[in-house]
This record gives structure tokens, sequence and C-alpha cells, in this order.
């Protein structure tokens, strides 16, 4: 009988491609590495992302309601707890002016009435360090620092809310719901269930917020379940929400952050793929000949194929062995490692699930990505011993079915990271659309190149070099450019996020806002908070029509985020802010001939994406009864967080001067001052609204900290794995150059001939690799932060510079390095060594 | 026409106010999102409900809605000139909201509407004053305070009295948006139709001058 495998074949092929099977087994080592562990750690992350939307929330549902709930939401809710499927706790949150014993003072607080239970999640802190639900009870209330400093009394006095007269128990150090009420007129005061009918504020004819948290048995249940509620609840009146999708402006971070790293996910396995696909490619190309010595002695494609995929198995179960060693030691050691790096209570769990899966998707990963240069085996014919190209593979009807098969793999696996099947698609489409553009574009640079009459014979050769019939360049190019685009991906969209939320919060943020500041308050104010403080003018104004068309407000107002049926603020002023740069037009305001600004509006860049405006466009005003022409001068940007005050319309100053305004000031003031400077605005000018904005802030930029660690984390790991398969690639590629050295030394080139070809060739290489990779990288970032992430996007032009910088150096280094040897070496035995 | 001061003649096509007809009566609906129309479009808040009813009654009026959202007494008492400035006959004015719920202490937005009542009263114009009642979670010694605000103006000034703006729509969930404060499209229509006799009283004072 025949035997299928020849052992000794494999064996010596095994043991005679020492550095490229290294190379191949370093690849499949580091891409199930990478993908073990960010797939795992994406695991731990999400959980400990979920742990902070859920205390910030309070519950895994929230039923909200400004009337009692309908009968036929309440009964739902009692089934749900009798059946122990739920637990559930209500609260009552509404605003009440509370006042001192004796009558002295009061203080509209933000107070809120909770059951017993409550928090489901998250937690509630007090001064004394008692538990929260010890402290609270008939009669008994904590409230929020501010209470106690602005109505001048302490722990232990009492208050008056409604009906009711409180003792005052505790003090409020941290509630972890508190965020999501960012804009919070009065400070806190819990209350226990136990009062609510006493204080008899809760009512008809008050407006309450009723709120009903449920903490679920099952947590897989939740959507399940909040679909159920939504169609019991009241459409338009009753508001059914999980945690994921609670209305608050953290929601939006939260899918961002989770989108990144599946994003991460996804570049990760995809980098794995190209260095796996370039080192088998590279390995294979330099054996063509033997496997052409080889079928001119009688072997077939299939058997050299059925050796060849086993021999790739082989060596797939080695880098997979050594991945699963690596990546429990990565994971075993990296919470010591980064213990600084990442937030502290992310739980690391190594499950074997984590590694079965990792092991699934390597294995899928390895034999989709080493198909094609396999496949090419099948069909090398013993004629490419005299041939100085690569031999093509013949497509047959089998080659596409297993394309169609491993890109359907391919899909699963993806939609699998992104959770959704429309988006699984748009991602795969673009990708693809992306290697075709760069693969065109490649081949017709190339041309265009090839066309050039290049003077100096290095250039010349150089050129010829990469152009010469069945060349490796522009598989060089592509194989290059895809991984360096995916790494720049990663920058740029970790950059963008980190740009819109993260850095949103920075220590001097502003930790006051104060509204409502009269024109003839402006001096007064002034010297009340310091000279230092800017004072905003707002004008209120509709936008009714973009040139002359109206503005569909029926269509706007059913938009989910801002809307261009809305009272707008305007302002004037003749200066760009510091944290403002112009975008479009030349200046911010064109001037007429006396050197005054005309009548024209500013806008910022991103109420002009809203309406799709742009300089030169006429915008229609009503400015409180009166209506106003103006036509678009430019259009701003911000460079600074969302905090500081911004406008989207600008006029210049003289035409909105005597218009009806208010001021608007956002002061910087250290939290323990902020009741104390609040007293005395409000003392002073009692229409002073002022919103303390200090705790919600720290808050919010502590939770961002955390999870900027977290994106850095993710984007360094995912940048250093791939910079490492780019290494292993530009080294699997080296063999070519090297044999292109060889064959200058046999036509008598000296080294220093050879070593100018190699640097232009190479730097050649380098240049068009990063220069396709920043076009792919940019448009692909811009779509994603556009498309999908809803943020705004920031080129990023220096890291990109900087990437072209890298790649070149990185290119013409490693591409010199390799080709020292070659150039030491007498031509006859490298040769005979490289076959 | 209302023209801005620093305004050169070219511009002033830009700024202006739509020139009324012949005898045609401007009334100005002021006030804060309740007048605004906060939620709906602009063809269901009040002050269009309110311009089209007295159109298709014959009444030769055109009413201006000059809303404000979020705005309190002090904010409109700062804008009084601007208002002055689209020439009303009539000015129907709903504030104090908003003071009430932010727990601005009573005396003052009483001090404010006072003071718009007298820049009204010193620019001849015929003001139908729209009472607000405070919402009870606010506390019974502020909703008092707050709630006896209006009535004082109605024998102080020659003012026209509404009691309660949001009479009949207030926390009803069937006419209130769901934050269960701002009218929606229906109850907008009863608001226009409850205001609808202050309005044609002020009307026939107008034309009775």
């Amino acid at each position: 009988m025949k035997r299928v495998v020849n052992g000794r074949f494999l064996l010596r092929e095994l043991l005679y491609s020492k550095k490229q099977a290294a190379i191949y087994i370093l690849c499949v080592a580091l891409s199930l590495v990478s993908l073990i562990a960010v797939n795992s750690f994406r695991r731990d992350i999400d959980r400990s992302i979920s742990g902070d939307a859920l205390a910030l929330h309070g519950g895994d549902l929230i039923l909200h309601s400004h009337y009692d709930l309908s009968e036929g939401l309440q009964r739902a809710v009692v089934e749900l707890t009798e059946e122990k499927k739920a637990t559930a706790v209500r609260t009552w949150a509404f605003y009440s002016v509370a006042r001192k014993s004796d009558e002295s003072g009061s203080l509209l607080c933000n107070i809120k009435v909770v059951e017993n239970g409550y928090p489901l999640y998250g937690r509630v802190d007090l001064a004394s360090g008692r538990e929260f639900f010890q402290v609270l009870g008939a009669g008994k209330i904590v409230v929020g620092q501010g209470v106690l400093d602005r109505l001048g009394i302490a722990v232990g006095d009492q208050l008056q809310i409604g009906k009711s007269l409180f003792e005052i128990a505790d003090v409020i150090l941290y509630e972890s719901a508190k965020p999501v009420r960012f804009f919070n007129i009065g400070p806190p005061v819990l209350v226990s269930y136990k009062d609510l009918a006493g204080m008899d504020l809760v009512k008809q004819g008050s407006r309450i917020a009723y709120e009903t948290l449920l903490k679920m048995a099952d947590a897989t249940a939740v959507n399940t379940v909040a679909a159920q509620l939504r169609e019991r609840g009241l459409v338009g009146q009753e508001r059914v929400e999980t945690f994921r999708d609670a209305g608050s402006g953290i929601k939006h971070f939260f899918d961002n952050l989770l989108f990144f790293l599946s994003l991460i996910s996804i570049c990760t396995l995809l980098l794995a793929g190209t260095g796996i696909e370039s080192s088998l490619s590279a390995m294979l190309r330099l054996k063509e000949k033997n496997f052409a010595i080889i079928r001119s002695f009688g072997a077939t494609g299939a058997y050299l194929l059925r050796h060849y995929l086993l021999f790739v198995l082989i060596l797939s179960a080695v880098g997979i062995a050594l991945g699963i060693v690596a990546g429990l030691l990565v994971k075993g050691y990296l919470s010591v490692l980064f213990s600084d790096f990442l937030p502290q209570d992310i739980v690391f769990r190594s499950s074997v699930a984590d590694l079965s899966e990792g092991v699934m998707i390597g294995l899928m990963v390895v034999l989709f990505f080493t198909f094609l240069p396999l496949w090419r085996i099948n069909n090398i014919k013993p004629v490419v011993i005299f041939r100085s190209e690569s031999s093509r593979a013949k497509k047959t009807f089998s080659y596409y079915l297993c394309i169609v098969l491993g890109f359907s793999g391919l899909c699963v696996l993806l939609i699998r990271y992104l959770g959704e099947v429309s988006t699984g698609f748009y991602f795969l489409g673009g990708i693809l659309l992306l290697l075709l553009i760069v693969t065109q574009v490649t081949r017709l640079t190339l041309y265009f190149l090839s066309k050039i009459k290049w003077r100096r014979p290095e250039a010349r050769l150089a050129m010829r070099s990469l152009l010469r019939p069945g060349n490796v360049t522009q598989s060089i190019v592509v194989t290059l450019a895809i991984p360096l685009s995916l790494l720049l991906i990663i920058y740029l969209v970790e950059n963008n996020l980190r740009g819109t939320y993260i850095d949103s919060f920075p220590a001097d943020a502003p930790t006051l806002f104060c509204l409502d500041i009269q024109k003839n308050q402006q001096e007064a104010f002034r010297e009340l908070v310091g000279d230092k403080v800017t004072l905003h003018p707002v004008i209120r104004a509709r936008l009714i029509s973009i040139n002359g068309k109206a503005v569909n407000r029926g269509r706007e107002l059913k938009k989910r985020r801002d809307n261009l049926a809305r009272e707008f603020n305007l302002t004037y002023r003749d200066a760009l802010l510091e944290d403002e740069i112009l975008v479009a037009g030349d200046t911010l305001f064109r001037k007429d001939v006396k050197g005054e600004p005309v009548l024209q509006v500013s806008l910022l860049d991103t109420v002009a994406e809203m309406g799709d405006m742009k300089v030169g466009d006429i915008l229609q005003f009503n400015i409180q009864g009166v209506k106003m022409e103006v036509e678009v001068s430019s259009i701003r940007s911000r460079t600074r967080s969302m905090l500081y005050p911004f406008f989207y319309f600008i006029f210049p100053g003289k035409y909105l001067r005597e218009a009806p305004q208010t001021y608007f000031a956002a002061l910087h003031v250290e939290s323990e001052e902020i009741p104390f400077l609040e007293n005395r605005i409000v003392q002073s000018f009692p229409n002073i609204s002022t919103i303390n904005i200090a705790e919600a802030a720290k808050e919010m930029g502590r939770m961002m900290q955390k999870l900027s660690k977290i994106v850095n984390f993710f984007a360094a790991f995912s940048i250093l794995a791939g910079g490492l398969i780019i290494v292993s690639s530009i080294f699997a590629a080296r063999f070519e150059r090297i044999k292109e050295a060889v064959y200058y030394k046999i036509l008598g080139a000296d080294s220093r001939f050879v070593l100018r070809i190699f640097f232009l060739e190479n730097l050649l290489l380098g240049l068009l690799s990063s220069v396709f990779a920043i076009v792919m990288a940019q448009v692909a970032a811009w779509s994603l932060c556009h498309f999908f992430l809803g943020i705004p996007y920031v080129p990023g032009w220096g890291a990109s510079l900087g990437l072209v910088g890298l790649t070149i150096i990185f290119v013409v280094t490693i591409g010199l390095l390799g080709s020292i040897p070659a150039m030491k070496k007498k031509p006859g035995r490298f040769l005979r060594q490289l076959n | 026409m209302l023209i801005c001061t620093g305004c050169s003649q070219e511009e002033e096509k830009e700024l202006m106010v739509e020139s009324n007809n012949e005898g045609e009566i401007i009334i100005v609906a002021v006030g804060d999102s309740l007048t605004a129309g906060y939620g709906v479009a602009e063809e269901e808040s009040y002050p269009d409900l309110l311009g089209k009813k007295l159109k298709s009654d014959g009444y030769n009026c055109r009413v201006v809605n000059s809303g404000v959202s979020a705005e309190t007494s002090s904010g409109l008492l700062s804008r009084v000139g601007w208002v002055l400035g689209l020439n009303p006959d009539i000015v129907i004015l709903e504030t104090g909201a908003n003071d009430g719920l932010r727990g601005i202490d009573p005396e003052m937005v009483e001090k404010n509407i006072r003071d718009i009542l007298f820049r009204l009263k010193e620019a001849e114009v015929i003001t139908v004053l729209a009472g607000m009642k405070m919402t009870l979670n606010l506390g019974p010694s502020y909703v008092k305070k707050f709630n006896s605000i209006y009535p004082k103006f109605e024998n102080e000034f020659d003012i026209i009295f509404m009691p309660f703006f949001l009479k009949d729509v207030a926390m009803k969930n069937e006419l209130t948006l769901g934050d269960g404060l701002h009218p929606n499209g229906d109850g907008y229509k009863i608001i226009a139709d409850n205001i609808y006799p202050y309005v044609l009283k002020a009307v026939n004072k107008k034309q009775n001058l």
C-alpha cells in the first residue's frame, strides 16, 4: 500500500526550515497570546464597565415615570418579585425647599425618598463610616455637605421638609448613582420611604420622578424582561430602560468603549492573520524550486500539499502550545505588571473557556490565512526550476469554494466580536474595499514609477528590482500597509475617544456654573467671585430656516440627539476663544471697508454638521420675536473639554449687544469652598442660579481616568503585538532581498553600490506602505468615529507622519541588516546555503 | 420696525419685525418654555393657536411668540426693552414658573413681575397677566407664598388677569409631555381656549381706546 505521509520527508523539511519555521511559530504564538489576552481581558473589563453602569443607574432595569406606575406595570413588577426573578426598590425624587427648624433659613434641595434595599447596586458612603441602611430610618435623613454648609447647621440638627421635621443623621460622602443627574440645582437629601406619607409632598399636583429599580436574579434575562415590561407600560409616559441603555451621557461612552475593545480584537485578529500569511508565503516562496525538483521526481501536487499541510499543522500546534503557555504567563503576571496601569477592581480570571476559545479562533485564523500560500504548492510545476519568477496558483472551483468557506468563517468571527450582523458586514465590506483599493493603487503607482526615467544607476536598478516580473513588491506593500493601517486606526480611534470623553474632565475644569446673571449685575458679580471670570452673554433664539428652507421642526424633534428645532443660546464676541480654531472661512467675521464686521454668524462644526451648513449659507433666526437673516462667515471647532462653555452660534458684538441677554459664568472653585461661595452669590444676587458640578465632575473624572487606563492598555498591548508581527513580516520578506543582493554581487557590484540599491528599494517600500496605510487608516478611523461612534474626528497628522518615519526606519534598517550577511559572504557560498 | 443699535441702513432690512397691516393689533406672547412651546412644533404652541383663532373669528391681530425656554422673571425683566421694541399693543405675560422650580425667593419673583408690569404700564401696553401656581413638592410654606404673588397685581395694575395659565392642563398626563410639566399639543389647545376670553377682553379694550 502506498504511504500517505512520508515521515522522513516531513522531518527533513521541518529540520531544514528552522529560521522560517521559527518566525511562523512566533507569529502563531503571538497572535494567540494577543487574542487570548484581548478576549479574556475584554470580558473582564466588560464586567467592570457593566458594574460601573449598574452602580450609576442603581439597577439592571429602571422603570421611570412622572406619575405613579400604571397598574399593568405595577402588576408585572409584583409578579417578577413574587416569582423571585427580581428584587425591586422604589424611589421618589423631587426638589423641595427645606427649612431650618427655626425658620431662619431655607434651601432648595434634591430630595430622594428610597425604600429599604436602596441602592441595589453601587453604594452610599457616609461620613461616619456607618452602613447607609443602618442610618436611614423614620425621622432620620442623610444629606450632602452642601446642605449643612449653606444653611449653617450640623449633624444632629433638625430640618423641615414638607410637613415632617427630620433629624440630620449623617453626611453623604459618595453616592454612586449621583453623576447620572449631572446638573442638580440643589444638594442631595436621602429620606426613608417610611416618611413618604408624613412629608405630604408626593401627591397630585407635585412634580415627582417615580423610579422602580430592579435587580434581576438571572442577569441574562435583562433584555427579555425589559421588552416584556415595555409592552405593559404606557407609551410616552413610562420608560423602561436597562442599565446599558438608560439615558445618561455616560451610556454613549460605555458603548463606544466596548465597541473600541471589539475593534481591537478584530484588528489583532487581522494583524495575526497577516503575520501568519506573510511569514508562510515567504517560507514557501523560498522552497518553490525545491518543490519543482520534488515534482520532477514524480511527486504529485496533492503529495506536496498533504505534507505541507501537515507541516503547517505541526508548526501551528507548536505555535499554539507556545501561545497557550505564554498566554497563561501573561495572564498570570499581567495584574502584577500592570497594577498601576489598570483599574484596581478588575478581576483577572483564567478560564478553560477563554483558552479553548482562543485555540479555536487561533486555528481558524491559521487555516484561513495559510490557505492561499498552501494552495500555491498544489500548482507548482517542475518547469519552475528553469524560471526566475514565482509560479501562479491555478484557481479552480474548489479554490473558490475554500475561499468562500474561509471567508464565511471569518464573517462569523467578526459578527461574534461586534455582536451585530449589519455592523459585521459593514466592517468586512470596508476592509475588503480598502484591500482592493490599496492593491489597485499599489499596482498603479508601481506602473507609473516604471514609466519614470531614472538617471542614477542605483535608482534605476532599485526600481527594476521592484518592478521585475514575478516580483513580490505588491504583496509586500499590501502586507505591510494593512497591519500599519490597523495600528494607526487603533491609535487614531483611541485618540479621538480620549479627546472626546477623557480629556473632557481635566483637573482645572469648571466646578460651578452660574446662570441668569443680569446685564446690570456684571460688575458686582465680578467683584464677588474674582475679576478673572469670563461672563458669556446668552441670547435665546430659534433657527427658522437655512437658505430659505424652513427647519422641519417635526422631524428635528424626533432626533435622538441634539436637534435644530430647539431654542439655541447665541452669543456675541469678535474673537475666537483660546480653545477654538477655524476649520472653514479665513477669519471669524469678514469686515467691511471701514474695518467693521458685517452681519454674519460663525458656526461651531457640530451644529454645522447637524444642518449640513457651510460658509456662505444664509440662516434666518427668530430672536424672541425679531427675525434676523445672516450669512455664515466661518466654521469653528473646539480643542478643549466639553465642560468649558461653548456656543453653536457667534455673532459680531455690535449686532446683538442690545438684544435681551443674560450672562453665564463657569468657575473653577475647590469643592469645599463651593457652598460658601454659593451662599455669597445667592445672598447678593437672589436671581442667579448656581449649579455645583464639582462632585459629579470629580466622579466622572475618576471614572474617565479609569477607563482611559483601559483604553491605553488595550491600545498599547495591541500596538505592541502588531509591531512585533510587522517586524516578523519584514524579517520574513528579507530573504527575497538577500537573494537580490547575491545576484548583484555575482554580477560584480561592490558592497556600497548594493547597499545604496537596497536603501532606495527599502525606502520606496517603506514610503509606499506607510502612505497607503495612512490613507486607509484616516478613511477608516474617520468612518468609525463618524458613523459608529458619533464623535468628532481629529485626524492626528503628527502621528501619521511619525508612522511614515518609523516605518521607513524600520523597513530600511531591517532590510539593510538582513543584507549584511549577503554582503559579507561569497555569493556562491551564500547561494548554496540559501538553497 | 425694530432696528438694532449700530446697524447700518442696508442691514436694517435684515433685522426688522414684520410691519403691521393697517389697524392690525400686535399681541406679543412673552414668557418661558410654556409660551415658547417647548417640545412641540411651533404651530402647536398656544401663541400660534391663539393667532389662528383670532384670525378665524375675524380679528385683525397678529400674535408674536416671544417665549424663551428656561427663562426666569429676572431674565424677562432684563428684556422688556426688547419686547417693547416689537411695538406691541397687547402683551400676554406668563413668567415665574422657572423661578418657582428653582426655589427662588418668592419676594424676588414678586418684585420682578411688579417691575415688568410697571414698564409695560409706562409704555401704555395692555397687559394680560397669566398667573402661575407652584407644584406642591416645593413644600406648603413656599407654595403658599408663591401662589399669593399673582392675584396681588390684579388690583395694583390695570391689567387683565387670568388666575392660572395651566388651568385644566397641569399635571394631567394625557395633556402634558412625558416630563409631566410641559403641555403637549392637546394641552396647548386647552390653554389657547382658556386664555382666549382674556385676550378678547384686551383686544376690545384696545379697539375702544
